[in-house]
């Protein structure tokens, strides 16, 4: 349950957001605890807030973290709290600071194309507006009409369509951040808050993308304007065999066409588990077992020619095009694809409502064949000892910006049938989180392309991914929030204090 | 029909097309209602409803490409030319 | 609806809950599971009451996901009852929500928040907590019959209910009669006479019932079941002394609250027909009976009305209708983009919150604004004219109902 606070500290709070932006309720708090699936909901009232304050100026935020500094209070920043490793969860109770008011458009900058918003603003209602005048700020997760710029940064995010346009670290030039004792700082690559490329001093806006609220709270943040795209065009081809579909991936995210926005591979038990009720794989033959997504945008005529090496390519591996119903329909749902829980089946083939889970490492070309298999014989042995767990299958998709032929963001979903989670069967995932980890470092990968590696299990082989960099993590950490109350708990951070 | 007949809201009876799916309607593909009976159960959805959610799927689909590019180039059309422009062999 | 699964592989409810709470998650926790297990949040921008709270509270997935924590014994009704004002029951949130748009019709089994929404106010009410200004609009509507859209003291019985069809001569009763609601019968009685005359003029024969009530559905939206189903019995009974068979309805929240709460309090339901006004007149256009032909010079954007677009997929009528009058430019913004629009007025959430329904229209009329030379927004549901009129006198925009200018290019004053 939650620790109820002071009420000179609940005043404290009323005074700076004003008494309107301050709650202590049940309602408010338990929402707020809140975060996706695989969510601990026997533990839910484990990790309760006690206050919650939706600040509506950087002002604001600095006077509440520098009360909490004051009282060692923990604060955890909140956006859209659709992060799927747990950053938004208060661990250790304390102050929740939502940032969802802040989300106004700030400054429109024609001249040197950016635009400058709050963080609680989403991308697809700040396209809407951008539209109007001919930009797009092409961030494109599959959280694309929920997740909040703050939040985008919080996990420096992935876009689906960045291989042509950037991820979130690249889309965002500079931001402003209310460090863990109350100062407001604006970091870039260098300074300016719309320089794109610096080397004066140390890159700090690096250094705050992913920070999962340990480090701060980002309170505006100017972002890159791109022209909106004349064109787009997508193409889906299918394979007989997962390594041909594989080599082709590779033919595709190495041919160099500017405009090519990303390539996805799909492999046989995603293509099993679409069959299952999605209108565009049932009619497919059995004997697909790989299948490739690729899309490109940008001006009509490059995206033309383009899009012809790109078919040629397709065709050269071996893969059949399936047509544009598919390609078109397929790729516009991808913009906002997220599982829901009806995929979910039992072992007996009945439908059951699980919730989804992404595990999403960045597995360099050359090992994604084998991780694939190891993955799924990690999701079997689960599925083998409980019949609450189901393998939804594996996507890789490009993960470099620009030059998106080296590492690949590697996924497998597996639906949880949540309302059956018990001791037992939560240590058992959390240790077949663990071995997912390992198998992706092992490879010579990372935990995470875009999540981040927070969430249990995982977050144990933090140390063993990043090697000496941990021991620089912690140092920084402590440095910058000497009493630990910024999102405590989190990426093993408390480690640092522990030490000192 | 134009408006509003209770019983013509009754779903027509499946055929089946696949193993687990079944369609009622032209090109529209459902569950089979059996694996459905044991954890969780159908709602009882209209016609009128059911039909609602299709239209809306591409009314949505259509809208997120036009949110993310003025057009859409064509696969098919693409190939087309490819063809043509392969010499005879 | 049936949609209560088999329960068992789910943990009890605990000790707090009573039998009306208890019997609420039974019936309600597989739909709130399958959000709050999904946890997308594609509700959120789309919520018209979360676009100006931007408060977790009330974001349509908190609504479900109040049910687990109720089920779980973490929360409890007057913990959350007055979380569950903050909704207009547009429908957007179950609409964009995944697990409807994409597998809902596959599965059968899609998002039902507006309808947890309501179950939750019954809830509360079974529970005796009430929002002291619904309650009063409840126990006005069951004393005079319709709901008072005219101030708490200005009775709206239905022996008044035909007033604004004085002169027009309109038999009772019939095997067709016009539906109009309260608010169009007593607020905006030009609406009702729009649609009366052109009915006339396109040669549909109808006549009025002989005491129409409220259709209920606010009572079913505010929790106040009991009173919702006695409208409903009452007007059932109605058109069947006067032999209706077909009932026209111009308010799109009458029409869907009698096709969808009266036919399981009623075995002979199928008697009936229900008729959108939208698409009857857009028919009768469309095949030549009613003629247009009085320009209207003005240059308009259409609402679409929430319980058109969003909950029942209707929006071509309307546009087809707007495109037939000669005179009219008419600037569209499409039903999708539209999802996330609202005016504010839906389930009576200005009666409880008249503050947040206010910045919900006077937002809706500034995007009005935004579009060039647009001098006129046109809805088709008297309940959201009500707060866009307001705003729109504020903004300069001026607030039509389409049947008002549909009579106007018919020839008609109305």
């Amino acid at each position: 349950m939650a620790v109820a606070l002071l009420d000179s500290v609940v005043d404290e709070l009323t005074a700076i957001c004003g008494p309107d932006h301050v709650f202590t309720g049940r309602s408010a708090t338990f929402n707020r605890a809140r975060v996706p699936a695989p969510f601990p909901v026997h533990k839910w009232d484990e990790h309760v807030p006690s206050a919650v304050v939706l600040p509506t100026s950087a002002h604001q935020v600095s006077e509440v973290v520098k009360m909490a500094n004051r009282h060692r209070i923990p604060v955890v920043p909140r956006a859209g709290a659709t992060g799927l490793t747990d950053g938004a969860v208060p661990l250790r109770h304390g102050i929740v600071v939502d940032v969802k008011l802040m989300n106004q458009i700030l400054d429109l900058d024609h001249e040197n194309r950016t635009v400058t918003v709050g963080p609680g603003i989403n991308m697809l209602k700040l396209n809407e507006e951008l539209r109007k005048h001919g930009y797009i700020y092409p961030d494109n997760p599959a959280s694309y009409p929920c997740s909040l710029v703050g939040g985008r940064i919080g996990t420096s995010g992935w876009s689906l369509i960045g291989a042509r346009y950037g991820h979130t670290r690249d889309l965002v030039i500079s931001f402003e951040i209310v460090l863990p004792t109350g100062e407001i700082v604006r970091v870039g690559d260098g300074g300016g808050r719309t320089v794109r490329k610096s080397s004066s001093g140390y890159q700090l806006k690096h250094l705050f993308m992913g920070h999962q609220g340990t480090l701060g709270i980002v309170t505006e943040a100017t972002l890159e304007l791109v022209p909106r795209p004349e064109a787009e065009f997508s193409a889906f081809f299918a394979y007989g065999d997962y390594m041909d579909a594989w080599r082709a991936t590779g033919d595709l995210a190495r041919s160099g066409v500017a405009t090519l926005a990303g390539v996805v591979l799909f492999d046989e038990w995603k293509l099993a588990y679409l069959r299952r009720d999605d209108e565009a794989y049932i009619p497919q033959p059995e004997s697909i077992k790989g299948v490739i997504a690729c899309a490109s945008y940008g001006n009509a005529d490059e995206v033309r020619i383009g899009a012809k090496r790109l078919l040629r390519i397709g065709n050269a591996s071996g893969g059949v095009y399936l047509g544009d119903e598919i390609s078109q329909g397929d790729w516009a749902s991808r913009h906002d694809r997220y599982a829901t829980p009806q995929h979910g089946r039992t072992r007996d083939g009945q439908v059951a409502l699980m919730s989804w889970h992404c595990e999403d490492a960045s597995i360099p070309y050359s090992e994604l064949p084998a991780v694939r298999e190891e993955w799924h014989a990690i999701a079997a042995k689960l599925r083998e000892r409980f019949d609450m767990f189901d393998d939804w299958g594996m996507f890789a998709y490009t993960n470099g910006a620009f030059k998106p032929w080296g590492d690949y963001l590697t996924e497998i979903d597996i639906g949880i049938w949540e309302t059956r989670w018990d001791e037992e069967t939560w240590a058992a995932w959390v240790d077949a989180k663990r071995e997912l980890a390992r198998v992706s470092i092992e490879h010579g990968g990372s935990i995470s392309a875009c999540h981040g590696s927070c969430r249990e299990g995982e977050v144990d082989l933090v140390p063993a991914e990043l090697g000496g960099g941990f021991e620089v993590m912690k140092t920084i950490k402590r440095g910058l929030d000497p009493n630990n109350i910024m999102n405590p708990g989190k990426y093993l951070l408390d480690q640092a204090y522990e030490e000192a | 029909m134009l408006g509003f007949k209770l019983s013509a809201q009754r779903p027509p009876e499946p055929e089946r097309v696949a193993d687990g799916v079944v369609s009622r309607f032209e090109h529209v593909f459902e569950v089979e209602p059996a694996l459905m009976t044991e954890h969780v159960r159908q709602q009882d959805i209209p016609n009128w409803d059911f039909q609602r959610i299709v239209d809306s799927r591409w009314e949505h689909l259509a809208w997120m490409h036009e949110h993310f590019a003025d057009s859409v180039i064509s696969g098919e059309e693409l190939l087309a030319e490819l063809e043509a422009e392969q010499p005879n062999p | 609806m049936a949609d209560r699964a088999a329960s068992e592989d789910l943990t009890e409810v605990q000790s707090n809950g009573n039998g009306a709470a208890r019997e609420f998650v039974e019936e309600w926790r597989d739909v709130a599971y399958n959000c709050f297990s999904s946890g997308h949040k594609f509700c959120r921008e789309v919520c018209p009451v979360m676009q100006v709270t931007r408060d977790e509270r009330h974001t349509p997935t908190a609504f479900h996901a109040n049910v687990v924590a109720m089920e779980k014994g973490h929360l409890s009704i007057e913990d959350v009852a007055e979380d569950y004002v903050h909704c207009t029951m547009c429908g957007a949130c179950e609409l964009r929500c995944p697990n409807t748009l994409f597998t809902g019709d596959f599965y059968r089994f899609r998002q039902r928040t507006v309808d947890v929404v309501k179950a939750a106010r019954a809830l509360a009410v079974k529970e005796g907590i009430h929002q002291k200004d619904w309650k009063r609009w409840a126990e006005l509507t069951d004393r005079w019959g319709n709901e008072p859209v005219l101030g708490w003291t200005k009775e709206t019985s239905g022996s008044k209910v035909r007033a604004w069809a004085a002169g027009l001569d309109i038999p009772t009763g019939g095997e067709t009669v016009l539906f109009a609601d309260c608010e169009a019968a007593f607020k905006r009685p030009s609406v009702p006479r729009a649609v009366a005359l052109i009915l006339r003029e396109a040669g549909v024969e109808f006549g009025l019932m002989d005491q129409q009530w409220c259709c209920g559905g606010p009572m079913w939206e505010t929790g106040y079941v009991e009173i919702a189903h006695k409208m409903a019995e009452h007007n059932m009974l109605d058109w069947r002394k006067t032999g209706t068979r077909r009932v026209i309805c111009l308010d799109p929240h009458d029409y869907i609250t009698i096709i969808e709460n009266y036919p399981s309090l009623d075995a002979s339901f199928d008697e009936f027909e229900i008729v959108l006004a939208v698409d009857e007149i857009a028919e009768q256009i469309r095949d030549g009976k009613l003629r247009l032909t009085t320009p209207v010079e003005r240059t308009v954007t259409y609402h679409d009305p929430c319980r058109l677009n969003k909950r029942m997929g209707v929006w071509q009528s309307p546009r087809e209708i707007l495109r037939a009058i000669p005179g009219l430019t008419f600037v569209d913004v499409d039903h999708v983009t539209q999802w996330s629009y609202c005016s504010g007025a839906g389930s009576n959430l200005g009666v409880a919150k008249p503050e947040l329904t206010a910045e919900i229209s006077r937002r809706r009329v500034a995007k009005v604004r935004e579009l060039d030379g647009v001098d006129t927004l046109v809805s088709a549901c008297p309940w959201s004219e009500r707060p866009l009129t307001e705003q729109g006198e504020a903004q300069g925009i001026e607030v039509y109902d389409i049947f008002e200018l549909v009579a106007e290019a018919a020839g008609f004053e109305v």
